[in-house]
């Protein structure tokens, strides 16, 4: 097969720091490339560049033979090249119908945009991927995974040689996504390119013809996906092979911290039921659209239950806000720390004291500056957070750090259960065997119960005394220690993919 | 590093304070003003005469830049102001049978305190009204700025009110010990400002409400009471501009002041208050204030047509807009040089 | 019934129901409200909000705001009068085009502003309204041009559909009525079947998504300020046509009742929703109502409390109706 795209010796720098170094590679026609890196490796610049959004420093990029310099993003397009960004990027308030097609329009240079014509087109194609919209109806009102499915469809309206996928399963269930799987290998027999970028790798090595690994915007490998394999990549991507420690084992006799009973609410989970003893770590995982998040921030009084009882410590609370969970002494650690765990363009020291202000007030109920700094200060050095100061912006940090940093908060806290969503992703691998040693430490001074939400089968087998395994809003099954592991979990949630 | 002197540190450590440019502003902008119009611009009649004047804009727009703080703004601040005078008007004319102005001292707090009552409410309607229906602050403040203009013309029925009491005309146009009585009060509102958002844990909440409200609730900080009590603050400021206001023009009326609305948008532009929430400083305000308070009297003084002043407040954004990106562009451009 | 209920939703329904709902309420006290002579006057005397508002609703979908509109119009007014009184001497056609021309100057220097600063419009148009606006009266000293060319109010006074009423006058659809709903059908095809008048509607949704999808940022916000100059100064030519005087403060100081209406019309102040259908209804509501003022007697001083309270109301329904649909997502199927 010839080439649809190469790529030769591109770099690109941001103000001063380089971003993109010598990457050159080539895609054939009708091929799945799979791109693999960590946070800030490099992946969205190397995006955006093949899209025409920016334009490279240094270096030369082929389409179908013809040497490009830089093309702008209706360039691209027109070149066949069309993204479809994490974020969607589709217009909320329009409908289907124009969604679709007003790229080509754009990019054929109409002056009018009469849709009519267009129809046909429109509904062949979501009809060729096999999916059911109403084509009239509002963008906003359609649930996120047929979103992604209108991104698509626009895609192919522009006639696109090539599909770039930006993490397009984060916001899908398993259903979904073996869906996009399917319209994927389409695309590919009918001589389409696809480069899918996920954070999870088992996806590139199930639907990915090669894959590229990109670290510190350098290209560390080029490999087919039959000669190699998920741990390799990982190992690529950060650079060292991660080593899972085992947490110290749970007091069977120790008091139960949390018990919730009969949790429900309307459209996000049902009928919920466990227990968590101090010093235990309950590991919760579940496809998305498992509930699993949801359930996390009805603990946290973010997205209040309808129904259903949590007794801390064996006392009954009312959980409506998040007021009422840290006060009962229930902490969470966001999934996404950029918008939900930290104010980025603020100090260290304001984020650690965010969540424990009452504390620092002096009988005027001012705040004391210097008891804060001393807090802050304690946290640096025992989560050894690299900084020199506390009055560092939170941004300024690497991911991990900052992750340490959005713990601090809660430790500060000192609270009697903590929830963990997915805190290391994005993190690289030292940090995240810093933070399940931080967590080791916690427990044993302190002995509160943990509940741990991750994606990663590895994490939640290496750390957890217990695991539940949700599905479809409900717990399916609570795994005990012994029955912990790597296949029984993969065999649960396959079962899952299949029922579905 | 080579040694630096005292001297060399005491620069570097001004430059690089956040309200260094502010400050040079301010000089270049009194230097200027002193050549321009002489011995009438440092005059001790001047300066007495701008510190009568200063207040009334300098607490619009603390009051302004307050609700700027979440991102929001606050469009009704002035309409508010008038409703708190009217209103003092309505409960002293009630109390005292039509002659206000032998009102006794209770009398004059109770409507003191009934205006104040006034403003909360208003400053509660708009804080809730933005929190609990999710609605931008701009459109609730439009409505809320239209309302009460209308409450203000119904109450007044378009006239202007004079007669106030002696007593209450003091806090506008009145001296202790030869210094005016608004600029004191002012001073005695910043301090207590400058402790609410800076050393308060609600001044702490408030910022960090606004650099990002969501990491915030995730915090466990109250972001809807926050900013309703955000908006209770700002109008707060209303009430406090209502009582010099009252002192300066003798008098209320339905709609004085309105113009000064582009002014204290204007001023907290100027004092580096980033519009889209989070980020913003009481000692850049003040700076800010006075700059502007600066640069009206000199023109004044010039005799320039006040509606070329009001042409010179448009201006002035658009230069700041200008001077700012340039200098970005330039200071970026010398780091990039400094990378290579 | 599934058409009803879209129906219903709709914006542009509900404002209909709103308008005949007071037409059967305020007819039934007054019997003036429904005579020929009464409707053609109040569309007249809101015509020019009603041409202020087309260009309103243009930067209100495309997400930005544009206060400035007024000073625009009451700067070409004068211009424009000016030049025809000592310069030229025209008819009303000139008069348009010099005022288009004077209104795109002005307009797309906010747009420039705005692309080339990325702040917040409303801060943008704040300032050069004031500068717009100072500079003028600086200039002009205030001074009031009572002897307008004639062509201007035999303009205001030409009718259609004329009949003679009972006091032997003429009434009828006055030209200046005619001209905004000419403008506003154009403007209505122009926002729904040009790509132009999409990418208003793109960029008002997200600028990002739509510059991904290849539109001209820049084009376009030049396009969206450049042309509500111009409608503003369209519409300043038929204020003076109406008044036969240029008064330099008559105009500005209505921003916030023409922005009233076209949020009262439907339109999100956070961009990407609205409609031309919409903001003429939004107006001819507030028109209906404001006669009814003046036909029930009530003081004028109540006039902005009544529109304070229909952009509170308006508002409020909106927001009440979006918590609604929020309560409805489904974020897991919950397996029964």
């Amino acid at each position: 097969m010839e080439d649809f795209i190469t790529v030769e010796n591109i770099s690109k720098n941001f103000s001063g720091l380089k971003a993109l170094r010598d990457i050159s590679f080539s895609i054939k026609k009708g091929e799945a490339l799979g791109l693999c890196g960590a946070n800030g490796s490099g992946k969205s610049t190397l995006i955006k560049i093949l899209a025409g959004v920016l334009s490279a420093d240094s270096g030369k990029i082929k389409i179908e033979g013809a040497e490009m310099v830089s093309y702008g993003p209706l360039g691209g397009i027109m070149r066949g090249i069309s993204v479809i960004y994490q974020d969607i990027s589709l217009f909320p308030t329009l409908t289907v119908l124009e969604n679709i097609c007003v790229a080509r329009a754009i990019g054929q240079g109409r002056i009018l945009s009469i849709l009519g014509s267009e129809r046909a087109r429109a509904e062949a194609i979501l009809g060729d991927l096999g999916v059911s919209i109403n084509i009239d109806s509002i963008v906003e009102e359609l649930p996120i995974a047929s979103q992604q499915l209108v991104a698509i469809a626009r895609a192919l309206n522009n006639d696109s040689k090539l599909i770039i996928l930006d993490e397009p399963t984060t916001a899908l269930t398993s259903k979904e996504v073996g869906l996009l799987f399917k319209i994927v290998n389409k695309l590919k027999n009918s001589g389409i390119s696809v480069i899918f970028i996920s954070h999870k790798i088992d996806e590139i090595v199930e639907l990915c013809d090669r894959v590229l690994i990109l670290r510190d915007g350098g290209l560390i490998a080029a490999k087919p996906i039959k000669d190699t394999n998920l741990e390799e990549i990982e190992t690529l991507m950060v650079g060292q092979s991660l080593v899972y420690s085992k947490m110290d084992d749970v007091d069977r006799e120790a008091p139960v911290v949390l018990e919730v009973n009969s949790l429900t609410k309307k459209n996000n989970f049902k009928d919920i039921g466990f227990s968590l003893r101090h010093g235990e770590v309950l590991g919760v995982i579940g496809l998305l659209g498992s509930g699993r998040t949801e359930l996390a921030l009805a603990l946290f009084g973010i997205n209040a239950a309808d129904s259903g009882k949590i007794a801390v410590d064996g006392t009954e609370c009312r959980v409506r806000t998040v007021n009422d969970a840290v006060s009962a002494g229930i902490a969470y650690v966001p999934e996404d720390r950029l918008t939900e765990g930290l104010v980025m363009n603020y100090p260290i020291r304001e984020n650690i004291v965010l969540a424990t202000l009452d504390k620092f007030k002096d009988k005027f109920t001012f705040l004391k500056r210097r008891s804060m700094s001393e807090a802050a200060q304690k946290w640096l050095r025992t989560l050894s957070i690299k900084t020199d100061s506390p009055d560092n912006i939170v941004s300024s940090l690497s991911g991990g750090n900052q992750q340490k940093v959005v713990l601090a908060k809660w430790l500060e806290r000192n609270p009697k259960i903590l929830i963990l969503d997915s805190p290391t992703v994005g993190i690289d691998i030292a940090a995240k065997a810093g933070i399940f040693a931080i967590l080791k430490t916690m427990i044993a001074e302190n002995g509160m119960g943990i509940i741990l939400i991750s994606d990663e089968i590895k994490e939640i087998t290496a750390y957890s005394h217990r695991a539940i395994i949700m599905r479809n809003g409900r717990v399916a099954k609570i795994l005990p220690k012994d029955e912990i592991n790597e296949e029984r979990i993969r065999a649960i949630l396959n079962e899952q993919k299949q029922t579905k | 590093m080579p040694k630096m002197s005292g001297f060399a540190r005491f620069l570097r450590r001004v430059r690089a304070g956040q309200q260094f440019s502010l400050i040079i502003t301010l000089v270049l902008v009194f230097i200027f003003m002193s050549v321009a119009n002489g011995r009438k611009f440092v005059s001790f009649y001047n300066m007495a005469a701008m510190a009568y004047q200063l207040p009334v804009i300098g607490l619009l727009a603390i009051g302004m830049m307050i609700s700027e703080l979440s991102g929001g703004i606050n469009l009704s601040i002035i309409a508010n102001a008038n409703l708190n005078g009217i209103v003092i008007y309505l409960v002293l004319d009630l109390l005292t049978g039509g002659k206000m102005a032998e009102a006794s001292l209770p009398f004059i707090a109770a409507a003191v305190i009934a205006g104040f009552l006034t403003s909360v409410v208003v400053g509660l309607f708009n804080g809730l009204m933005i929190t609990k229906l999710n609605i931008p602050a701009i459109l609730v403040t439009l409505g809320s700025m239209t309302l009460l203009q209308g409450v203000n013309l119904v109450l007044t029925k378009g006239y202007t009110i004079s007669g106030f009491p002696a007593r209450l005309i003091f806090i506008g146009n009145g001296s202790v010990a030869g210094v005016p009585a608004p600029i004191i009060l002012f001073a005695i509102v910043i301090v207590i400002t400058n402790f609410i958002l800076n050393r308060s844990s609600f001044g702490l909440k408030l910022y960090m409400a606004g650099a990002n409200p969501r990491a915030s609730k995730f915090s466990s900080v109250d972001v809807t009471r926050t900013i309703i009590l955000e908006y209770i603050l700002s109008a707060c400021f209303a009430s406090l501009t209502s009582l010099v206001m009252i002192g300066q023009m003798n008098s209320v009326k339905a709609n004085y002041a309105e113009s000064y609305l582009l002014v204290a948008v204007l001023a907290s532009f100027l004092g580096g208050v980033n519009p889209n929430g989070g980020f913003g400083k009481l000692s850049g305000m003040v700076l800010a204030v006075v700059i502007l308070q600066l640069i009206s009297t000199g023109l004044n003084l010039m005799r320039l047509d006040p509606f070329m002043i009001t042409a010179m407040w448009g201006a002035i954004i658009i230069i700041i807009l200008v001077v700012r990106e340039t200098a970005a562009f330039i200071i970026n451009k010398i780091n990039q040089q400094k990378a290579v | 019934m599934n058409i009803f209920m879209k129906l219903f939703k709709k914006r542009e329904t509900l404002l209909a129901f709103f308008i005949a709902v007071s037409v059967v309420v305020i007819a039934s006290f007054s019997d003036n409200f429904l005579s020929y002579d009464n409707i053609t006057n109040i569309l007249k005397s809101f015509t020019v909000t009603g041409i202020f508002s087309i260009g309103v609703l243009l930067v209100i979908i495309s997400g930005g705001m544009d206060v400035s509109f007024t000073a625009i119009a009451q700067v070409t007014q004068y211009i424009v009068v000016y030049v025809l009184l000592n310069f030229l001497t025209g008819n009303i056609y000139i008069a348009f085009v010099l005022a288009i021309a004077s209104g795109i100057v002005m307009g797309l220097l906010n747009g420039i502003l705005i692309y080339h600063y990325k702040m917040p419009a409303i801060i943008i148009t704040i300032a050069t309204q004031n500068m717009f606006y100072g500079i003028m009266y600086v200039i002009t000293r205030g001074k009031l041009l009572y002897e307008v060319p004639s062509f201007f109010w035999e303009f205001a006074d030409a009718k259609i559909f004329a009949v003679i009423n009972q006091n032997g006058a003429f009434t009828g659809l006055s030209v200046v009525t005619v001209l905004w709903f000419v403008m506003a059908l154009i403007f209505a095809i122009i926002l729904r079947y040009t790509i132009l008048g999409r990418s208003v509607y793109l960029i008002g949704c997200s600028q990002t998504a739509a510059e991904r999808v290849g539109v001209n940022i820049r084009n376009t916000i030049l396009f969206i300020y450049g042309v509500a100059g111009a409608i503003a100064a369209v519409g300043s030519i038929v204020h003076v046509s109406i008044v036969q005087t240029v008064i330099p403060n008559s105009i500005v100081g209505q921003e916030m009742q023409v922005i009233a209406a076209v949020v009262l019309g439907g339109a999100s102040i956070s961009g990407g929703k609205g409609s031309v259908l919409g903001t003429v209804l939004g107006v001819l509501l507030f028109a209906i109502l404001s006669n009814s003022l003046t036909l029930l007697r009530i003081s004028s001083y109540w006039y902005n409390v009544f529109i304070g309270s229909i952009i509170i109301g308006s508002v409020t329904i909106n927001a009440l109706r979006e918590i609604r649909q929020r309560k409805h997502i489904v974020r897991v199927n919950v397996a029964e």
